[in-house]
């Protein structure tokens, strides 16, 4: 149920409103029978597709306002959008280090659900947070201090909460290095499913909803450092090592597709 | 000693960062554009429909650089008690600090106020018929949350959304609904399209520097602006809405050149 709070600053719809109730569908059925629906592989990622520079870039000499880098990610139906502003003067500032600030939204039409509030949501603070977390390792901020970048992610699709968030972190670090800040390393990330008592790569909604346990992870290959582990759920302690392992070999792959597009981008 | 191509770009780049205003009014004075365009001229737009799966319509329009994204999201709600047989559209803009350094973070700021505002008197009633979304008269009916998202501002930002809201309801498939025992049951398989009483089509001109009356303005040429009009003509021609904004003069015979010019650029590209 959504109760929309009424705000004068918007367009306010009924003050309640529901998902209708969808006929006796998949739901509740497995999704890995018969293989995954995708027929993807278990250690398989899905197709991904990356652009730097859509909201940075153009044909012209981009507006003042623009943003210093942009990236926009697509890893199956996840759709993330990124905007990185700066090093520029920031509400918060520090005169050793620099300081990094991520805000993480979905759009009121993202998920597959229900709609949205307008108004932020505790979730997508925590996320925020976890991005700030997981990226901030890799920027040398000791060489922006007094100065604040900025990362905005707009999460245009959702399919899978983990798998969204290992998007905006891959986005990020596109946009990143698409503004010219300096890195030790891009962050690449990748999330898992547990099934039984095998590992699944990068699940879609529904094969995350009938997961146990889901496992993130984001790691920067070339100093072969993790700059961030979330799990979520029931797992054994050696299942869980299991999955780092995993995890960690898979960002890696996904590093060298997001290296490869940020090359291109430069020739 | 002669300059070298890249020193001349540098050296322009610097005269627009430091003279803005001064490096639009060389252009427009010699009745160009910065970016090549003639006054009359409009950006290319593209517009792709269906372009995200968890709305049940959606679009993405772009306007040279401008892009918004609009997806809508239909639920059930109780009607007003006052309109029984109808149902609701509720249209938001959204100017996040993604698309542009000029907005801030939190609740919408005057622009997007104002043009949220807009487009809902635009197609609330006037475009979609609101009886068409009622599923049991006095007891349930559709709303339809359309929210446009603008993912990055390069100017014109409310033809865009305009374009956007009217190819995302013509995408929009709405699951058949019955109610029964007090609850709404969809069928996703049998899906019916809303029938449009007209079909939108805006164009906006724009006042530069208080004289040059330039088509589709970009971010640079919006912040010398001094007026902006706005029209948006029907299939058949018919004036749906004119809205001239800021205190610049623009004459009589100026806005019915903008009138015939926006007529013009319908029918070329066909829409």
């Amino acid at each position: 149920m959504a109760t929309n709070i009424m705000d004068r600053r918007r367009i306010n719809g009924p003050a309640r409103s529901v998902e209708p109730l969808y006929g006796p569908g998949a739901a509740g059925a497995d999704p890995f029978a018969g293989g995954r629906a995708d027929g993807r592989g278990l250690d398989q990622v899905r197709a991904i597709y990356m652009k730097t520079g859509p909201l940075s870039g153009g044909q012209h000499e981009p507006s003042e306002s623009a943003a210093s880098g942009s990236a926009y990610y697509e890893q199956g139906r996840v759709r993330v959008s990124c905007a990185v502003y700066g090093p520029r003067q920031g509400r918060r500032s520090n005169a050793r280090m620099g300081v990094f600030d991520c805000e993480f939204r979905y759009a009121p039409f993202a998920c597959s659900w229900k709609r949205r509030s307008h108004v932020r949501g505790a979730d997508e603070k925590e996320i925020s947070l976890m991005l700030e977390h997981a990226v901030a390792p890799a920027i040398r901020l000791e060489a922006y201090p007094k100065a604040c970048i900025d990362a905005f992610v707009t999460v245009i699709e959702s399919d899978g909460k983990a798998a969204t968030i290992a998007a905006a972190i891959n986005c990020i670090s596109a946009a990143l290095a698409d503004a010219g800040i300096e890195m030790y390393d891009s962050v690449a990330a990748c999330s898992m499913g547990l099934r039984g008592a095998q590992w699944v790569a990068d699940c879609c909604q529904a094969e995350e909803d009938a997961a146990p346990c889901s496992m993130l992870i984001a790691h920067m290959p070339s100093a072969d450092e993790v700059t961030y582990i979330l799990q979520h759920g029931k797992a054994t302690p050696e299942q869980t090592d299991q999955a780092v392992q995993t995890c960690t070999n898979m960002c890696t792959r996904v590093y060298a597709v997001i290296c490869r597009c940020l090359q291109a981008s430069l020739e | 000693m002669a300059a070298t191509a890249g020193q001349v770009a540098f050296a322009m780049e610097a005269f627009r960062r430091i003279h803005p205003v001064e490096f639009q009014r060389r252009f427009l004075s010699q009745e160009t554009r910065h970016d090549g365009r003639a006054f009359g001229q409009f950006r290319a737009t593209q517009v792709v429909k269906g372009t995200i799966s968890s709305a049940q319509g959606s679009s993405t329009v772009r306007i040279g650089d401008t892009t918004v994204v609009c997806g809508i999201k239909a639920e059930v709600c109780e009607p007003d008690v006052r309109r029984p047989d109808e149902g609701y559209l509720v249209t938001n803009v959204d100017l996040s600090p993604m698309c542009s350094a000029r907005f801030r973070a939190g609740p919408p700021g005057e622009s997007a106020q104002v043009a949220s505002e807009h487009i809902f008197r635009l197609f609330s009633g006037h475009v979609v018929d609101l009886r068409e979304l009622c599923i049991e008269s006095g007891q349930a009916a559709w709303v339809l949350s359309a929210d446009i998202v603008c993912v990055r501002h390069d100017g014109n930002v409310l033809d865009a959304a305009i374009i956007a809201l009217m190819a995302a309801l013509e995408d929009l498939a709405l699951p058949r609904a019955t109610l029964d025992a007090g609850a709404v049951t969809a069928d996703r398989s049998a899906t019916t399209r809303l029938t449009l009483r007209r079909r939108l089509a805006p164009a906006t001109f724009t006042l530069v520097d208080d004289a040059y009356l330039v088509a589709d303005a970009d971010d640079a040429e919006e912040q010398l602006a001094t007026a902006s009009l706005l029209v948006v003509l029907d299939g058949d021609g018919r004036l749906a809405n004119v809205w001239k904004r800021g205190a610049g003069a623009i004459g009589r015979a100026d806005i019915a050149r903008c009138i015939e010019a926006a007529a013009a650029r319908i029918s070329a590209t066909g829409e």
